[in-house]
């Protein structure tokens, strides 16, 4: 194993958390069962990083089965890095029916041509999302696999998640990705942050949606919740009223986590006090940003704990 | 106006009622249960609210109520300033030892120290006793129930030699004027 190969496997340890070192290994099952055994867990990490140094070693492990841990540790915590989403566009006729190795095919060969040292590793996770990690590298440089890029796709839908790429290797990913998915075009989706799961519900709509119902109110239970006569609530009316709007509104599951929602607004300046930006014909231009550590489960909370009176209607993109 | 009057209404037998008031109506819950388990010998009515004034379809039902306790959460300034509103809906009458305030996080590092003193300055403006209370274990709930239940049972007349007006002479929060702290440097 050269130096580099030894420096990549270093990193990746120093990134995996003690707890999941073991579980990680195991998934890998690239070391026998009497190797795993025989590494010590309780041993601090560096130590251990040398003892699968040399267990490496003695495999003859190269760097393509040292990505491979690094991807499988990726796949099971994908909550780090900014993660950006993207909208493929303009289906064409056969984009619904691709599947899988067909798929695969398509990449690797546009991407290789595109660029020619490129290292690509495409796997399939139970959840039907294909993860792809490329590492780059141009003419007179191997792929560097210290910074790659790691892309998620849900076949037969047009969105795609992105984590580290560059602005130089952008161009040519999204080429790929078009030319193998059979779209027509890529854009972004506006919609970016560390928390993958968060941002795939948002964009695949997989959060508890709320649909309109013509009865939103539930039926009267036959037999009521027991509940101490001697306290009562005054506004027991208006508490109701106030879950009910905020159900209607955000459903009462968990909603995907977001951060900040970031709004540019082109409107018109209305403030008697002040005459000069008033009048203006052109209209005036400003950005709004929301920040919270749970955007969407603040303003859940601030409708029906009555913070905001009036009714808000939400909708996503 | 619809102003809370205390003695509008004649008293049940052996009952006294308490009027939680909390702008985020989660720790009067809680005391609520507390206040009910613990009182076995008076039969004790609590009403929660989140603000005055009452809404006029309860006004009916609505017993007689003896005290009316504004819970106001230092952590946040719209606790305070929706207590404060909430005080020009009552009555005068209950001002006379039927008020009274309970504070949370008082301990709290983050929370700015005016905060408190405004509270203190509101509650002894009106001769009103301010407690304070720790809502985030079973015994500081317990322990202001405890406290909210002897000077209920006072503000009910269920005490004998005692009134309200008569315990809040006592009990009345004050504030350190500016000349004593003066005098000590």
């Amino acid at each position: 194993m050269d130096d580099s190969t030894k420096r990549i496997l270093q990193r990746l340890m120093r990134r995996i958390p003690s707890q999941m070192l073991q579980t990680m290994l195991g998934k890998w099952a690239h070391l026998s069962r009497e190797d795993l055994h025989s590494l010590d867990f309780t041993q601090p990490k560096w130590v251990l990083t040398e003892h699968l140094l040399a267990l490496c070693e003695e495999n003859g492990l190269r760097v393509k089965h040292i990505t491979e841990l690094e991807m499988i540790y990726i796949i099971e915590n994908p909550n780090q890095g900014m993660w950006h989403g993207f909208q493929l566009l303009d289906a064409e006729e056969d984009a619904p029916s691709i599947e899988l190795t067909q798929f695969k095919k398509q990449f690797k060969a546009n991407l290789t041509e595109l660029i020619s040292n490129v290292s690509i590793k495409i796997k399939k996770h139970t959840d039907e999302a294909i993860w792809i990690r490329v590492a780059w590298g141009d003419n007179f440089t191997k792929p560097n696999h210290l910074k790659p890029t790691y892309v998620v796709h849900h076949l037969q839908t047009p969105y795609v998640f992105v984590t580290g790429l560059t602005s130089k290797y952008k161009p040519l990913l999204n080429q790929a990705l078009v030319l193998a998915t059979r779209y027509g075009s890529m854009k972004d989706a506006h919609l970016s942050g560390r928390n993958l799961t968060a941002i795939r519900d948002l964009l695949m709509r997989q959060y508890q949606q709320v649909f309109p119902t013509k009865n939103p109110k539930p039926l009267q239970e036959k037999n009521p919740v027991p509940r101490n006569p001697n306290i009562e609530k005054e506004h027991a009316e208006n508490t109701e009223n106030r879950l009910q709007i905020a159900c209607e509104a955000f459903g009462d599951g968990t909603l995907p986590q977001l951060q900040k929602a970031v709004y540019k607004l082109e409107t018109k300046f209305r403030d008697n006090s002040n005459k000069t930006l008033t009048g203006r014909e052109e209209p005036f231009r400003g950005v709004v940003e929301f920040a919270s550590t749970n955007l969407l489960e603040s303003l859940r909370h601030c409708v029906s704990s009555g913070t905001v009176s009036i009714c808000l209607g939400l909708g996503f993109v | 106006m619809s102003l809370l009057k205390p003695f509008s209404k004649l008293p049940g037998l052996n009952t006294a009622n308490i009027l939680l008031v909390e702008n985020e109506e989660q720790f009067q819950q809680k005391l609520a249960d507390t206040v009910v388990l613990q009182e076995k010998t008076v039969n004790v009515n609590v009403r929660l609210a989140r603000s005055l004034p009452l809404p006029m379809e309860n006004e009916e039902s609505r017993p007689r109520i003896d005290l009316v306790v504004f819970i106001i959460h230092l952590t946040s300034e719209l606790s305070f300033q929706s207590a404060e509103t909430s005080l020009k809906y009552l009555d005068p009458g209950y001002f006379q030892g039927k008020v009274c305030f309970l504070v949370t996080s008082a301990r709290n590092v983050s929370v700015p120290p005016e905060r408190l003193v405004s509270v203190r300055t509101l509650a002894a403006s009106l001769h009103c006793p301010l407690l304070c209370a720790e809502d985030q274990t079973t015994e500081g709930v317990t322990t202001a129930a405890r406290r909210l239940l002897a000077i209920l049972k006072v503000a009910a007349g269920l005490v004998p030699m005692a009134t309200g007006l008569y315990l809040s002479t006592l009990t009345r929060c004050t504030v350190p004027s500016d000349i004593d702290q003066q005098n000590f440097e």
